[in-house]
Formats: structure tokens, C-alpha cells, sequence
């Protein structure tokens, strides 16, 4: 075991508290504390566990140093979700006076208490990771974080030239009169506690003041330095120049803290039919929401704090007080830093997929041939070329997209405009409820609708997470329907930091299937049997059961069981159970979760078959895929579901069989790869701890990203090359039939 | 830059239903063959309505309006635009609302879908195209001896197949949501709900027995969404086959396990649509009824539905085949058995008046549907002898009228006993009421085929078959019909002066007819 793991071992030592008892349906369902051994794992803890494999990378010397430093942002934006999110749903069970079990056998008190003590191990580690470690490497490397007492008098004039012209115009402090007349703050954003000396010398009564930082200033400022990145953070400029927002009173204090509000607002959709104006009702109701998280710099005093909790109300174990910068996410500004090169990643850069050429019309691309690409590795630019392409054909009848997080400069967005004012019929599914991108989502729809594109909001009551995008087209032997069915969502940006599955095919039955659950979507039809696919929220569950159990039923007759699946989380107690159950029937099972996993593997009795590895690397690990042996004539599936209750429960979600042999082959040998990681991988250990794969004997570590990577780059080259050499013949433009 | 495109006609077929409105988008190819290509449904209580209240609630058109919005655009991403491109049928339960012309035309004014509103003969003739289409493809297995039977939401069609031929067709108003509504209405108690049901479906089935021709059938072919959702069970191949053979006793223990289980753990247990879980239990239990009186050994599931019968004729373009024009006759035939006609003479004036219709096909322009409905009158003109031969043109009229005949929708009934009504005695006259209810081209047409059919009347005044070959020409205002092999026309003159004003006065030509010098002599008309 390395350091890093060292590392990992000396943070794991809490976990056994994630242990509990059976729990019976999906992950909300209480039961009965007692002793009993431990089926699962805490869901909570679990993610916690998955945030410090993330904060491993920040610390593995291995890694380049920028990329530290993103990975250290990472866990920092992570936590700030989790916080929002997951505490706060678990604060509000409090508060209604839900103090239940979750299937690990954990009250909800018990959770929050247990969250609190791991998290804030992690945040120390955090801290240790950016102060003794990355500040000093970058400082090496030329990028500096100064202190105010470390600038000499020309940085203190420029500061200060800053702070007059930039700054001060901007920033307004607020008096604060009482500790219950606190101002509302907006969750996130980092502020000034100041404290200033009593009126009069006789009174003991200290007053405050807050500063709330704008966040649209940059939190990084510049000094002029040649060479070299030196930079002050806004807080200690605003800090060294805060007297002069108070003229004439002597300032005894001026610290940054920061609060996190709960998020978790119930969007009551069935009791207003405006999606939209509700949404932004959401993005206000936020700010008033209860405070699950306050950040204090530890230098702080005690009265200062004292003060503060009281004015948030904020419990004993929801407070941390750090040694360095608040909001560590804001971090990963400096990580994409112009320059310093060495400090960065080489480029991997996507590649276009081998049986895809630049000119190549992907109608006549998917009329020869089923395409599958593995992203971010294949480029994802024929996604892109299928959508712009279709926008400019003319035999192109209609356009169907369901759209979720994506981006407002996207060129998909851009030519579905495009081809509903060519006179095409788009119909986009607009889903509202990404979490944290309300706003941006509000923005694009709005330039979607003038050009005549038919805007769906969503589905009452369940969020769309599926991602398709449906073509039809004239041709000359009748419509064709050419088919997008994707893990990850449309989305050049995260398209190239996430691992995701591309299927497109213009296979018969997939495009009927897409259709139908097209307008099961829309609400223009009632759920109709499917072909090949299979839906959340109603069929997806069984099938998966029954998948599972149809490997479980093999080995029972001497057959050989075999699953193998790539998700992102595994939550759902059903699903575990029947894993349970498989794997005690003799079916190997491998697991490769990239999250959280409540399954406990490698427990006599129960999961004595089943690995559970997750690998956390360059690239967020986010594809779905699904082996299942079936008798040597493998299933193999993607899907944009999870394994959690809320994916195959309350989301529409989709499980997409590939059929075709050479994208089947492909998804197999990724999940093999994925399996063979012994360089970025972790294997869950029954205590729940993550424990990292070691390369067999004295073998070279096998990392599957970098290996997809080149992979990816030698065919994309072989291809260039067999082409360079032979004359093809020239085809008609439109060759399609 | 665009290639022509061939003949790929994009169509939409519209069902609605007694629970749910359904459509279906399809491509005919040049080749006639059909695919499909989208299938929609959206639940709409129209049963609900009709069997508790005799009439659509507001809210309930509404519904359809929003259904039938949705629909119209996803067509409109087809193509499907033109009326010619979409056929909508509804069955029993807007047929049977009072208000069903206010509502039809509501639908109309809203979304300009020309809904029509089908009978049950019709219903029963669209489920046979589909199923013949399906029973086809199963080659040497091919069934012959059946009842073939759909129960649907509030009607049950039946149709019973002998040797290949359809030789009775029936529909009655047995219906799995007609029956649980009436369970509603009277608020039936759970545990009654089955004895009840049972009494209900019993009482049909006895009924049903009793008029079919025949006693025991080896096979029942069960057409409904209930029918498949049983096969989907009974069979694990289901998903890749178009037909099912299930055997009576395993469907008839299926439908006793779910004839009791309350709707809600259906929708729960088989993820179905509410209003699908709400007619299988009465549904099934209809099918197990009918197997058991009809001594059936085997239910055969077809995967086919009103929808494909639509689509298949809108495949044929309104052109019958040869074997569904045979089925047609001989439902006549069996018609007319069963009041005692003369078949040989009734057969001889229907061939003579072909003959004749296709002869004057220049000057009458009529397609081969009315070669068949000509046909038909033909055979059926004097099934009014069985009441009366006195005024027996009247008799076949009203008998025609209200007989069931296979695969003639009310309107092609209307027009056969119009034809053969006007077979002899009176011209239409402004008092005669039926000839003055339908359209102007049907009355025109009615004028075209009652001259031909009295014509060939005249020229089988024996009833002896004489007259077999003829030809035509054509001499000024004459329609020279010259008869070979027949010495003595006398009695057939006499006939014709008698009956072929009205031949004149339609075609402008006046029949004459001549009879050949020697053996042969000129020969065409064919």
C-alpha cells in the first residue's frame, strides 16, 4: 500500500458507524434498529467516502499540480452540493420530527451526527492538502497566494487603486442591530463579520457589521509580477482596506465565514401548472431557506462566534471553522490558469471515432452501420454533426430532444432553432429541475420558443433523465428514424469530462421505441409496450430484477452467472437484495461504482461474489453500462438510470438494449478494462472502506483512462492512415437508400 | 438534388374506442405492404359515459378534442395532413350516444378529423381484414373452421368462419366496460362481482349459441387488447410471434384468477393502463364463456387489432381482393338460404348482370364496388318471396335491410336493397322514402345497377339458365345484345319490353335483343 492509501486508511477510520441492519424497500424506508449484521451501507457516509477518494487525487503527488488543485475545488463544490442537498433534506426530517432509520440502521440524528464527524476529518484534510501541500508546490511553481502583512508598498498602492475603483463601488456593508435581525444571505457566497468597539467606552455591547462579497467579483486579484502568478484573495483586500467602509470607528474584527442554506425545496408542481414562473419562485424561496453549514475562518474569536451562532442558529456540529480559505470550489479558477503547462495534464484529446469520416453524412453513417462512442474519448462531434445535419436536410421531417443541462452556446441548441424555422417540427423536452442550473435552463428555453420550436416543461412529478434525440427523416424507401440514446447529457462542456456512452442507430425498432417514449413524455400518449428498451418509471425496476434473477436461476441449473455493471451509484435496497441473492447463488458479479454504494460486497453469506470497485481519475466516471452472461449470449445495456430509488422510481429514465455485435463488443471489453484498473481504482472493502487496486506481482499499474485514451487515438490514426492510402470512390451527396 | 420519391404513402388510422382513443401512423409502400411506424393511445371515458348516462359529457369531448390535438400534430410530423391520408372510425361507445352527431361534429369543428361513426357489421368486417392478414402468414396451419370473436369495450363482434368462408356474422352488446359499469351502477359488492358477471356473460353466450348455425367450433380466434394481454401471459414467445395458440382450460384458469383481483392490483401487478385493467376480468371470462358453449379446444391470439383493418384497406385503396370480394357473396348466399331462393336463377341473373355492368362500364363509370353491391342485389332480389310473392320486391328490400351481411358497411346494405327493391314494377318515385334518404350519387347509382339487374332479369324469365352466351354492340340509340345458342327469345322480348324502360331511360339506349343465325358469330363482351 502506498501513501496515498495510507492516507485513505488513516481517514477511514470511522466508517464502521455506516454499518446497520437490514432495511426493507427502497432507501427511505425505515426499520427497526436492533443488532443485526449489516446489509448496507449508509448512503451519506458512503458519498463521503466517495468525496475523499476525489480528495486522494488532490493529494496523489502523481497527479500534476493544477490538477490537484481541481480536484481539490472539486471536493469543495461537492461538499457545498451535498450540504444543500443531503443535509438539509435530512435537517428538515429533523425538524418534522422524523427521527427514523435508514436501511443501515441510522437514525437520522445519528446520520447527521456521523456526517458531521466525517466531514469535518475531510475538511481538515482539505486544508492540509492546500495549505501544507499545494500552496507550497505552486509557490514553487510560480503561483502565489500572498497574505495582506506580506505585501510591499507597491502592491498595497495597487491594491488599493483596486479596491477604490473596482470594489468600494460595489460592496455595501449592513449594519447589524441585534443578533435576531440578522440580514438574509444569500447561501455560498463568503462575507465580512466585522466587529466594532462599543459606542462608549462604558458599554460592553459590541456592534456588527456584515460585508457580503459580490460574486461577481473575481475572488482572485492579480498583482502585476512578471513570470510568476501572484494573487490576493478579495476577502483579505476587502480586510485590509475595511476601515474605510467605516470611517472614523476602530474595527476590532474582520473575519470571512460563510453559510450554506438547505435546498431541498418540494417543487409542488401538481398545485400550479406554470413550471416555469415556479421554478423561479424555487430560485427565490432558496435564499430563505434554513442554514445546514456555517464556515468560519478559525481566527475568529470567540465572542465574534459566539455571536454568529446565535444569529444563525447554528447547532454545535454544523459549524467549521478552517484554517484557510472559505469555498474552495472557487479554486478551480486558478486550475484552469492560462499557462504553467507542466503543472497541467497533457491534452487527451477527443478523437474522431475510426468508422466516421470528417465528410461523412451521418444519415448514410447510420443507414451502413449501428455507431457506439465511449466519450470523452470519441469525439462527441457526430452527436453534434447528426443534430446540425439534420437541421439543414431537407428530406429531415421533425426533430425530438429531450434536453437537460446543457449549455446556452451549445450548437445543438443553436441548429434545433435552425431547423424549426427551416419549417421542421422540433418538439425539445426541457427539463427545469437540474438541481443547481435552473437559471441557465430558464435562459436557452427562452430563445428556443420565438423560432418556433415546440418547448415541453418536463413531466409533472417525475424529472426527466433520459437523453435521446429522435430524427425523422423522408427517404426513398420510406421514413427512417435515426436515434441518439446517450448516458451523459447533451452538453459539449461536461461531453468532455465525463465518461459517456453514445448509441446511434437508425435501426427499425429503436426508432419506434424512441418515438413511443417520446410521447409517452409528452404527455400525447399513454404508456405503450416498448420493443427493446425499458423505461423508468414503470417497467425499469422489473426488468432489472428480472435480469438479475434470470442470472441467478442460470447458475442454480449449473450454468454459469455473470454480471457485470458500470454505474454511478447503488442505493436501491430491492436491487441490493437481489444482488445479494444472486451472488449467494454462485453468479460473479462485479460492480465498478463510481459513487455511492450501499452494497456491501465480499461478506460471507451474503456477498461473497460480489466485487464493488469505483475508479475516480481525470475524468468524471459516469457511464451506465449493464453485462449480463445469459447463457454465453451476452445482454448487454446502457442506461441513464442509476441504481438509486429516485432514478427508478421518479425519474424517466432508460435502459437501451445494444444489440449490434461490434458496439456490444465494445461496451464489453470497456467494462473488462474498467475491472483490470489497478491504477486508479478502489476496491470497497466489506467495513465499507476503499482500499486502491494494486497491478498483480510487480506488473506495471494499469490505468483504463489513459488506456481508452490511446486506444481511441490509435484507431482514430490507423484510420487516417488506411485512408491516405487507398482512392475512394467518390459517392453520390446523397446516397442514403 | 431531391430524388423523386417513390410511391411511400404516409397514413394515419384513429380508434376510437369505449376507454381510450388510439392512433396508429403508417407508411403504405408502393408494394402495398404497411408499417408501421408510430402507436399512440390516450385513456377517454366515452364507455363510461355512453353505458351509465346515454351521452359524452362536456368534459369528457374535451378530452377527445386534446387527444385528437395531440395526435394531429404528431401526424402533421409525417405528413399526414390530407384528409385522404386519415381514416378515424369510433365504435359502440359514441354509436350508441344520444348525442353522437353533436359530438362527432365538435371534434370536426375543433381538429378537422372526420370521425365516422362505424356499425357493428363494419367493426366486425375491419377485425376480419386484420385477421385474415395475420391468420394468412401461418401457412399450412392455416384455420378454417372458427368463430372468431372480439369483445371489446361494448360490443362483442362475432363472426363465424366455416371451411374458410364467413357464414354468419353477428354483433351483440356484450362488453367488458359496458358490464363493469353496470357493476358500478348498481353497486355491486366484491364478492358478488364474479356470480354477477357470470350471470350477465352466461345469458349472451346462450344467445349467442343458439342463432349460430352451428354447435361446437375447434377454435375461437380472440381479437381484443384483453385477448393479448392473456396471451402476453399463457405464452413466453409471445413477443415474437403474431399469433398465439392457447388452450382453452389454461385461458380459462387464467381468467378465473383474474376475474376477482381488484383493478388497482392489475395496474400494480401487470403495469397496465387503469382503463386496460378495468375490462380483462369481464373480458376474459366473455372468451372462456363462448370457448366452453362452443366446445372450443383452442383460443387463437392474434396480434392484431380494428387498426390494422383500417391500415390494410387503406393499403388496397378500397380495392377488394378476390378473397375478401368471395367471403362477400357468399355471406349473400348463405343470406339467401336461408330464405329459400332459387340459387340457380339468382346465380344466373348475377352473372348475366356482371356481364352487363362490365359491358357498360363506359357509360355508368362505376368502380368495382358497385360490381359487387350489383352482385349482391342480384343474388338477394327475390328473398322477398319468402314472405310474399306478391309485392316480393318490397319484401327483399326490408329483409335486406335489416340482415347482418358480412363485410358490407349499413350504407352498402342500404344500396343493395335499393337495387334489388327497384328490380322490378315502380321507377323511384319522390314518395319512396328509402330511394329519397341517401345522397344524390348513391340514388344515381341505385338508377345504373337496378336497369342493369332488370335487364338481366328479363333475360332468365324462365329461371332456366338459357340464356349464357351473349354479346354486345352498340347501334345508334341500341344496345344490341345478340344471344347465341337460343332460338326462341320470345318470352325474354316480352320481358325486356316489360322491364327495360327504366334501361333506357338511364343509359339512353334501348336493350334489344337478337338471337344469333348461326352457332357463332361475333363474340365480345366478357
Amino acid at each position: 500500500m502506498d501513501k496515498r492509501a495510507g492516507l485513505a486508511s488513516s481517514r477511514g477510520s470511522g466508517v464502521p458507524a455506516a454499518m446497520g441492519r437490514t432495511g426493507r424497500g427502497g432507501d427511505a424506508a425505515p426499520t427497526k434498529a436492533g443488532a443485526a449484521t449489516a446489509q448496507f451501507l449508509n448512503r451519506e457516509l458512503s458519498w463521503l467516502e466517495f468525496n475523499a477518494r476525489v480528495l486522494e487525487e488532490a493529494l496523489d503527488p502523481g497527479v500534476p499540480l493544477l490538477e490537484r488543485l481541481k480536484f481539490l475545488a472539486i471536493t469543495g463544490s461537492n461538499l457545498d452540493e451535498f450540504f444543500m442537498v443531503r443535509v438539509g433534506g435530512l435537517q428538515q426530517l429533523l425538524e418534522q420530527g422524523k427521527n427514523t432509520f435508514d436501511p443501515a440502521g441510522l437514525t437520522t440524528s445519528r446520520q447527521l451526527q456521523e456526517i458531521s464527524r466525517r466531514t469535518h476529518q475531510l475538511v481538515a484534510d482539505q486544508y492540509g492538502c492546500l495549505l501544507h501541500e499545494l500552496d507550497v508546490l505552486m509557490k514553487a511553481a510560480g503561483i502565489e497566494r500572498l497574505a495582506a502583512s506580506q505585501l510591499d508598498p507597491a502592491q498595497h498602492e495597487y491594491l488599493e487603486r483596486t479596491f477604490d475603483n473596482e470594489i468600494y463601488p460595489v460592496i455595501t456593508p449592513v449594519a447589524i442591530e441585534s443578533a435576531a435581525k440578522f440580514p438574509l444571505l444569500p447561501g455560498l457566497g463568503v462575507n465580512l463579520l466585522i466587529r466594532l468597539a462599543p459606542v462608549r467606552v462604558a458599554s460592553r455591547r459590541h456592534r456588527y457589521a456584515v460585508v457580503p462579497i459580490p460574486r461577481r467579483l473575481n475572488r482572485f486579484i492579480t498583482l502585476p509580477a512578471k513570470g510568476r502568478h501572484t494573487y490576493v484573495l478579495l476577502e483579505d483586500v476587502i480586510t485590509t482596506f475595511a476601515h474605510r467602509l467605516f470611517p472614523g470607528e476602530p474595527l476590532l474584527e474582520c473575519v470571512p465565514f460563510r453559510l450554506t442554506r438547505n435546498a431541498d425545496m418540494t417543487v409542488r408542481e401538481d398545485q400550479a401548472g406554470d413550471l416555469l414562473g415556479q421554478m423561479r419562485g424555487v430560485l427565490d424561496a432558496r435564499k430563505r431557506s434554513a442554514c445546514v453549514r456555517l464556515e468560519v475562518n478559525d481566527h475568529i474569536t470567540t465572542t465574534a462566534l459566539r455571536f454568529l451562532r446565535t444569529a444563525l442558529h447554528v447547532r454545535e456540529d454544523l459549524l467549521y471553522l478552517v484554517p484557510g480559505p472559505l469555498d474552495l470550489a472557487a479554486f478551480s479558477a486558478l486550475a484552469r490558469l492560462p499557462g504553467f503547462d507542466d503543472c497541467k495534464e497533457q491534452s487527451w484529446s477527443p478523437q474522431p471515432p475510426p468508422q466516421i469520416r470528417p465528410t461523412d453524412s451521418m444519415f448514410d453513417v447510420l443507414t451502413r452501420q449501428d455507431v457506439l462512442l465511449y466519450h470523452p474519448y470519441d469525439s462527441f462531434e457526430p452527436v453534434v454533426r447528426l443534430v446540425e445535419q439534420a437541421a439543414d436536410d431537407p428530406d429531415v421531417l421533425a426533430i425530438k430532444q429531450i434536453l437537460y443541462r446543457t449549455s446556452a452556446n451549445s450548437p445543438i441548441v443553436a441548429a434545433l432553432a435552425r431547423a424549426a424555422t427551416k419549417g421542421k417540427h422540433v418538439t425539445v423536452i426541457v427539463e427545469l429541475k437540474a438541481r443547481f442550473d435552473e437559471a441557465r435552463n430558464i435562459d436557452w428555453v427562452r430563445a428556443l420558443e420565438p423560432a418556433g420550436v415546440n418547448v415541453i416543461y418536463g413531466l409533472a412529478r417525475l424529472k426527466v433523465h433520459a437523453k435521446i434525440c429522435i430524427i425523422v427523416r423522408r427517404e426513398a424507401d420510406g421514413v427512417r428514424r435515426y436515434v441518439h440514446f446517450g448516458t451523459g447529457n447533451y452538453n459539449e462542456v461536461t461531453a468532455g469530462l465525463y465518461t459517456d456512452v453514445s448509441f446511434l442507430t437508425s435501426h427499425e425498432d429503436y426508432g419506434a421505441d424512441a418515438t413511443t417514449f417520446f410521447n409517452t413524455i409528452t404527455g400525447f400518449s399513454q404508456p405503450v409496450r416498448y420493443k427493446k428498451v425499458e423505461a423508468a418509471p414503470i417497467g425499469l425496476r422489473a426488468r432489472l430484477l428480472e435480469l438479475i434473477e434470470s442470472e441467478m436461476l442460470r447458475c442454480q441449473q449449473g450454468q454459469k452467472g455473470h454480471i457485470m455493471a458500470k454505474i454511478n451509484s447503488l442505493v436501491d435496497a430491492e436491487i441490493i437484495r437481489a444482488l445479494y441473492k444472486a451472488s449467494h447463488a454462485g453468479v460473479k458479479i462485479q460492480l465498478n461504482v463510481r459513487g455511492i454504494c450501499c452494497l456491501r460486497p465480499g461478506v460471507a453469506r451474503l456477498s461473497e461474489n460480489i466485487t464493488v470497485t469505483s475508479i475516480v481519475d481525470r475524468f468524471l466516471e459516469h457511464a451506465r453500462i449493464l453485462y449480463f452472461h445469459h447463457g454465453g449470449d451476452a445482454l448487454v445495456f446502457i442506461s441513464s438510470a442509476d441504481w438509486m430509488p429516485r432514478n427508478l422510481d421518479r425519474r424517466v429514465e432508460l435502459l437501451v438494449p445494444v444489440e449490434d455485435a461490434a458496439s456490444r463488443q465494445k461496451l464489453i471489453d470497456l467494462l473488462h478494462a474498467c475491472f483490470r484498473d489497478t491504477a486508479k481504482a478502489r476496491l470497497l472493502q466489506p467495513d465499507g472502506r476503499y482500499v486502491r487496486a494494486e497491478p498483480p506481482g510487480s506488473t506495471k499499474a494499469f490505468r483504463s483512462q489513459a488506456a481508452f485514451s490511446d486506444q481511441a487515438r490509435a484507431a482514430a490514426q490507423q484510420a487516417q492512415r488506411d485512408r491516405n492510402q487507398t482512392f475512394e470512390p467518390q459517392r453520390p451527396a446523397n446516397s442514403s437508400a | 438534388m431531391t430524388e423523386p420519391r417513390p410511391d411511400c404513402r404516409p397514413v394515419a388510422v384513429i380508434d376510437i374506442g369505449a376507454s381510450a382513443i388510439r392512433l396508429r401512423i403508417a407508411e403504405i409502400g408502393a408494394d402495398g405492404v404497411v408499417r408501421s411506424l408510430e402507436s399512440l393511445q390516450q385513456a377517454v371515458p366515452l364507455g363510461k359515459d355512453t353505458f351509465t348516462t346515454g351521452r359524452i359529457q362536456n368534459a369528457t369531448i374535451e378530452q377527445c378534442v386534446k387527444a385528437l390535438r395531440d395526435f394531429r400534430r404528431i401526424m402533421t410530423e409525417y405528413g399526414v395532413t390530407r384528409e385522404d391520408q386519415i381514416r378515424a372510425v369510433a365504435t359502440s361507445a359514441l354509436r350508441e350516444a344520444e348525442n353522437r352527431t353533436a359530438v362527432v361534429d365538435r371534434l370536426y369543428m375543433s381538429t378537422q378529423i372526420n370521425v365516422e361513426v362505424i356499425e357493428g357489421a363494419e367493426e366486425n368486417r375491419l377485425t376480419y381484414i386484420a385477421v385474415q392478414e395475420v391468420l394468412e402468414q401461418e401457412g399450412k396451419r392455416k384455420v378454417k373452421d372458427a368463430i372468431i370473436v372480439e369483445v371489446g369495450g361494448g360490443s362483442t363482434e362475432l363472426l363465424l368462419l366455416q371451411e374458410g368462408r364467413i357464414t354468419f356474422a353477428h354483433s351483440y352488446r356484450l362488453g367488458g366496460l359496458r358490464m363493469r359499469e353496470s357493476l358500478e351502477t348498481y353497486r355491486a359488492p366484491a364478492d358478488r362481482v364474479r356470480s354477477i358477471l357470470e350471470q350477465h356473460i352466461k345469458r349472451t353466450v346462450d344467445q349467442v349459441h343458439r342463432i349460430t348455425p352451428v354447435d361446437r367450433v375447434p377454435h375461437l380466434i380472440a381479437v381484443s387488447g384483453d385477448a393479448q394481454f392473456a396471451a402476453s401471459l399463457l405464452a413466453s414467445d409471445w413477443a415474437d410471434v403474431r399469433v398465439s395458440r392457447l388452450e382453452s382450460a389454461a385461458f380459462t384458469a387464467l381468467a378465473e384468477k383474474l376475474v376477482p383481483l381488484p383493478v388497482d392490483d392489475l395496474v400494480r401487478e401487470y403495469r397496465i393502463p387503469y382503463q386496460e385493467a378495468e375490462t380483462i376480468g369481464p373480458g376474459l371470462l366473455a372468451y372462456a364463456h363462448l370457448a366452453r358453449a362452443f366446445q372450443v379446444k383452442e383460443l387463437i391470439v392474434p396480434k392484431c387489432s380494428l387498426r390494422d383493418g383500417l391500415l390494410r384497406e387503406m393499403a388496397a385503396r378500397g380495392a377488394w381482393t378476390q378473397e375478401y370480394t368471395d367471403q362477400i357473396l357468399h355471406s349473400a348466399l348463405a343470406l339467401g338460404r336461408k330464405y329459400e331462393i332459387d340459387e340457380k336463377h339468382a346465380g344466373h341473373v348475377a352473372a348475366l348482370s356482371v356481364q352487363l355492368f362490365r359491358e357498360l362500364r363506359p357509360e355508368h363509370q362505376l368502380d368495382q364496388r358497385f360490381e359487387l353491391l350489383l352482385q349482391m342485389a342480384a343474388l338477394l332480389h327475390e328473398v322477398g318471396n319468402f314472405i310474399s310473392d306478391r309485392s316480393h320486391h318490397k319484401h327483399s328490400m326490408y329483409i335486406i335491410q335489416n340482415s347482418e351481411l358480412f363485410g358490407l358497411t349499413r350504407r352498402d346494405i342500404l344500396l343493395i336493397s335499393l337495387v334489388a327493391r327497384y328490380h322490378r314494377r315502380a321507377l323511384p318515385r319522390p314518395y319512396h322514402t328509402e330511394f329519397q334518404t341517401v345522397d344524390r350519387d348513391s340514388r344515381i347509382a341505385v338508377l345504373k345497377l337496378a336497369a342493369i339487374l332488370r335487364v338481366a332479369d328479363a333475360l332468365e324469365r324462365n329461371h332456366l339458365q338459357l340464356v349464357r352466351d351473349l354479346s354486345f354492340a352498340r347501334e345508334k340509340n341500341q344496345l344490341v345484345m345478340t344471344v347465341h345458342g337460343v332460338n326462341d327469345l320470345t318470352l325474354e322480348r316480352l320481358a325486356l319490353k316489360e322491364k327495360g324502360n327504366m334501361f333506357e331511360e338511364v343509359y339512353g339506349l334501348k336493350p334489344v335483343l337478337r338471337a344469333a343465325r348461326t352457332s357463332r358469330e361475333v363474340s365480345s363482351g366478357g
